[in-house]
């Protein structure tokens, strides 16, 4: 720490002393942290010949190539529509079955329950790949190699755990006796449930189906050995089309582009409803 | 307890249904609190456990028998531990070990200081930080897959943007490019450095959450006494952070020992198998040799040593916190 300041202050106070080095220091990792990115970016733009010189090329002009290539050649449009019909299927999916799952965690106390909740966290710690050849071979049995259906069931279990983990905390925020004023009140207990409990769980609902969603839509490994042409998700086919001999790097650039591009409107689209829901407990438990 | 009984009591109250089906039904239904919680969770936990339980299970029997994927019909037969033997006397599996324990070991550490260091830096600064942490976060947010095109991409030898500007100096000192994807150990040095580059900003959010916890007395007391900065953080602030180290520590382990996308994109395990993890061993033996029996066995070796590993760094940090009151 620096000298230039007499007191000690805690780190939980609010900042305070401006240190110059402490801007640089921070300004320098921004760099490098954004730079790659936004230079891979810009090579999207580029035609193949510019992006393939040995040297960097700063100041170009921007051309659609590459894009067209990929949607237009590669038919990538046809793996994007599979990106989004599994990760918003699962994504419903295991936020309507964990939901109900964290409720009864959160407001019954029923014996075993904190076996229940540790098992279903359990769950998530166990490596993908380590589970991959038992999949596959289940996969292979049942006939669900290569479909839609497949990915969406493994990534609604997947994503489960986590859902659970994160709603368990949300709910225990919500007093019980406002559901019980509804159901004095006359109603049923669903809706209560319905009417009382789900409008002011929307916030972290909403924060836990962004976090689903992102996880889904960038899911790699079982998409790779899960599916072929038919099923193929944006992340291997992205992977196809920007690694080997002959691929000039304009096309990595807007392969990257086409999968971060969604997510990142996206993440803007949801932002505020994503800190309002993260504000709440997730961090707590 | 005595809230949900009231809750029950006051659903049992209905007016009573005919019909053996809604008996049924609202005997499992709210008015019942010892059966109502285990409907609810139903159908999580029946997927839970054909995708956690199911293959869990289905490894062991699968690791238990001789079965090679590209072979569906050749006999099969009970083998015992015969292939649990297999792979721990292959060679190529505690060179794998190797990697992946070093690799895990060297990234956590890095990330865990400069995270802790980014927050602490992030004291320092008022103006514009808001921005500043977004600009941080970014790595984070892309997906694994991309962070590892992007660098592989930066890497790339000859055309890539690091590969060149650091050209530029090394040639300069009169060594060529640096082989940074080419050259096995380098290799190795160069996908740490992109984890870390890549899970930094994760370790930078946990501290900076850990460091807005921590109570202010202690901090006071030490400015009282005149004690250094250097000795408040290593007396104070670092022991209080102890819960907030220990989740991010564990789970940044438990992720990076199952790195994946970063070395299968960047280098395919290779130059040779010097960056060759457990998952990728796993794989190749699993989906490209189609030996799933040995492949099952792997996968369950490496569950056993994950599981090890979470109880051992819960029981230290324990241990520490004991002997530290």
């Amino acid at each position: 720490m620096s000298q230039d300041h007499r007191h000690i202050v805690s780190p939980n106070a609010p900042a305070v002393q401006r240190n110059w080095w402490a801007y640089v220091l921070i300004l320098f990792v921004c760099v490098v942290n954004f730079l790659p990115y936004l230079y891979v970016v810009l090579t999207g733009f580029m035609d193949a010949a510019t992006s393939n010189k040995p040297e960097p090329q700063w100041i170009f002009t921007p051309t659609l190539e590459a894009f067209r290539f990929l949607l237009f050649e590669k038919d990538l449009l046809h793996n994007l529509k599979n990106s989004a019909i599994v990760s918003i299927t699962a994504t419903f999916l295991s936020v309507t079955l964990g939901m109900f799952a964290a409720y009864a965690i959160a407001r019954y106390d029923f014996i075993g329950r904190d076996d229940v909740s540790f098992w279903v966290l359990t769950n998530r710690m166990m490596p993908p790949v380590a589970v991959l050849i038992p999949i596959f071979v289940t996969f292979q049995t049942l006939r669900l190699l290569d479909t839609l259906t497949g990915l969406i069931i493994l990534y609604t279990a997947m994503q489960l755990p986590f859902v659970v983990w994160m709603l368990t905390g949300y709910f225990r925020d919500i007093p019980r006796r406002y559901e019980e004023s509804a159901m004095v009140d006359g109603d049923t207990w669903f809706q209560a449930f319905r009417k009382v409990t789900l409008p002011l769980m929307m916030p972290s609902l909403t924060a836990t189906a962004i976090f689903v969603m992102i996880l889904s839509w960038n899911e790699y490994v079982f998409a790779l050995f899960l599916t072929s042409a038919g099923a193929r998700t944006m992340p291997p086919a992205i992977v196809a089309y920007s690694i080997g001999a002959n691929i000039s790097w304009n096309v990595l650039g807007a392969a990257v582009i086409l999968i971060t591009a969604p997510l990142i409107i996206f993440v803007l689209i949801v932002q505020r409803q994503l800190i309002s829901g993260l504000s709440q407990g997730a961090l707590r438990k | 307890m005595t809230d949900s009984k009231a809750f029950a009591g006051m659903m049992v109250a209905q007016p009573a249904e005919r019909g053996k089906v809604r008996r049924l039904l609202s005997r499992l239904g709210p008015g019942n609190p010892a059966a109502f919680p285990w409907v609810l969770m139903a159908p999580t936990l029946i997927v839970l456990f054909a995708f956690g339980i199911y293959p869990f299970l289905n490894a062991l029997y699968i690791a238990g028998q001789n079965i090679i994927l590209s072979r569906p019909h050749a006999p099969r037969f009970f083998v015992g531990l015969y292939q649990y033997q297999s792979v721990i006397q292959d060679p190529e599996f505690w060179h794998a070990l190797g990697v992946t324990v070093w690799f895990t070991v060297q990234a956590v550490f890095l990330e865990f200081w400069l995270g802790l260091g980014l927050a602490l830096l992030f004291r320092r600064i008022t103006v514009g930080a808001g921005i500043l942490r977004t600009f941080i976060l970014i790595p984070m947010i892309l997906p694994p897959l991309v962070a590892a095109l992007i660098w592989r991409y930066m890497f790339y030898p000859g055309g890539g943007l690091v590969t060149y500007y650091a050209g530029w100096i090394t040639r300069a000192l009169g060594f060529g490019e640096i082989p940074f994807l080419s050259d096995p150990t380098v290799a190795f040095h160069t996908l740490v450095f992109v984890d870390v580059w890549e899970w930094t900003p994760f370790m930078f959010l946990m501290m900076t959450a850990g460091l807005a916890q921590l109570p202010r007395q202690p901090y006071e007391a030490a400015e009282i006494d005149g004690a250094s900065a250097w000795r408040i953080f290593w007396t104070i602030t670092l022991p209080l952070l102890k819960p907030a180290i220990l989740i991010a520590v564990v789970i940044r382990t438990m992720d990076a020992f199952r790195t994946y996308e970063l070395i299968v994109v960047m280098t395919r395990g290779g130059p040779g198998n010097a960056t060759t993890t457990l998952n990728v061993y796993l794989t190749k033996v699993g989906l490209e040799f189609f030996d799933a029996s040995k492949a099952a066995a792997i996968s369950l070796i490496m569950m056993m040593i994950i599981i090890v590993m979470s109880l051992i760094f819960i029981r230290a940090m324990r241990m520490r916190s004991q002997s530290a009151a």
